[in-house]
């Protein structure tokens, strides 16, 4: 025999008659002696009439033919492109529909990834030499058009090293 | 002569408003409306809001009858977007619970009759008003299963297709609600 504890807790879904063998009949044998947990039922089912009326009720008020009209109505309103595309949406990812989308969405991973080291390594080719000194050695400008930076080299050219020259002479450390 | 009417199940009528048989879908309607509604009332508490997703839960219906595929039933397919509305409007919508008060007493003057209203004396109507502050406490989730249990007679493991929880849940959460409905209306009942 199980306590007035256990039984008021399955009393909700014995009286919904979702217990089963055993336990549906602890719970009604316990009815059967315990007053105070009869009293319980009897509420509860008290409770559950009460609110069943009050719906019933009101939903007696409502008239078919005007609720299909308006039902009507909004199916053959035009609808904006937003609307429709939600529609698509939902109909096209409900779940036994999903299946598709699994191979879509690897094969897009898969693509992305390998077009983005391809995508960068053109993004860094964008910096180029553009000038240099009227003599080919001594100056060099990079323009790197990303971060829209312009780098002018000034350098002493190894080879010009033992010129006498009076430009090798001024340029011999770097300036920026 | 009277052509005899056949009553078609709702898997022939779901199949022939696939194939663009409106009229199937109207007989879907009139088969569903007034349940449809109980359940939304019965979380909204509020005829013009529950009239409103009522038929917003039938147009979505329609246009998304082609996504459904049979695997449940098309009560609890229905349920569940009608459910899911108005869940998703108690949440953004925090009503004031005196609106249900006074709309089911319009309703009890509009039905006229008092052997129609089985809240016609005081007692009932006292009952009643406790009935609808007692719910209005409740979330909507526990809303949902006790008015899901209590107009359709679902099983848990239907009211659980539909809420998107197991049975488990449904039970932990329908002895919650009724334990304190109870709990309130105890003096009443």
């Amino acid at each position: 025999m199980i306590d007035c504890k256990s039984a008021s807790e399955s009393l909700s879904a014995w009286l919904d008659g979702e217990l089963r063998g055993s336990e549906a009949e602890a719970v009604g044998a316990h009815l059967d002696v315990c007053r105070q947990c009869a009293e319980q039922r009897r509420q509860m089912e008290s409770l559950q009439a009460a609110l069943k009326s009050a719906l019933e009720l009101q939903a007696s008020s409502l008239r078919f033919e005007p609720f299909w009209r308006q039902v009507q109505e909004r199916i053959t309103e035009k609808r904006t492109w937003s609307a429709a595309m939600m529609d698509f949406m939902h109909s096209a990812l409900a779940a036994p529909r999903l299946a598709w989308a699994i191979p879509v969405v690897i094969v897009a991973l898969l693509g992305a990834l390998s077009i983005v080291p391809a995508w960068r390594a053109s993004r860094n080719s964008f910096a180029s030499v553009e000038s240099i000194d009227p003599y080919g050695r001594n100056v060099a400008v990079l323009r790197e058009n990303e971060t829209k930076t312009t780098v002018i080299w000034l350098y002493q050219n190894p080879e010009g090293e033992n010129e006498p020259s009076s430009e090798a002479a001024d340029s011999s450390s770097p300036s920026f | 002569m009277d052509r005899l009417r056949v009553e078609l199940s709702d898997r022939d009528l779901v199949q022939r408003c696939q194939a663009g048989q409106i009229e199937a879908f109207q007989d879907l309607v009139s088969r569903y409306h007034q349940k449809v509604y109980m359940v939304i009332l019965g979380m909204v508490h509020n005829r013009e809001d529950a009239l409103e997703i009522a038929q917003e839960t039938f147009f979505r219906a329609y246009r998304r009858i082609n996504s459904f595929q049979g695997e449940s039933s098309f009560y609890t397919w229905l349920y569940r977007i009608a459910v899911n509305i108005a869940i998703d409007l108690q949440r953004r919508q925090k009503r004031n619970p005196l609106d249900f008060r006074e709309d089911m007493d319009s309703i009890v003057e509009e039905q006229g009759g008092v052997g129609r209203d089985p809240f016609s004396d005081a007692h009932d109507r006292e009952l009643r008003e406790k009935l609808v502050a007692a719910i209005n406490e409740l979330t909507p989730e526990h809303k949902a299963v006790i008015v899901l249990r209590t107009i359709e007679g679902l099983s848990y493991k239907d009211i659980g297709e539909i809420l998107g929880c197991s049975e488990g849940t449904v039970m932990s959460r329908l002895h919650y609600a009724r334990r304190k409905l109870q709990a309130k209306l105890r003096a009443f009942l």
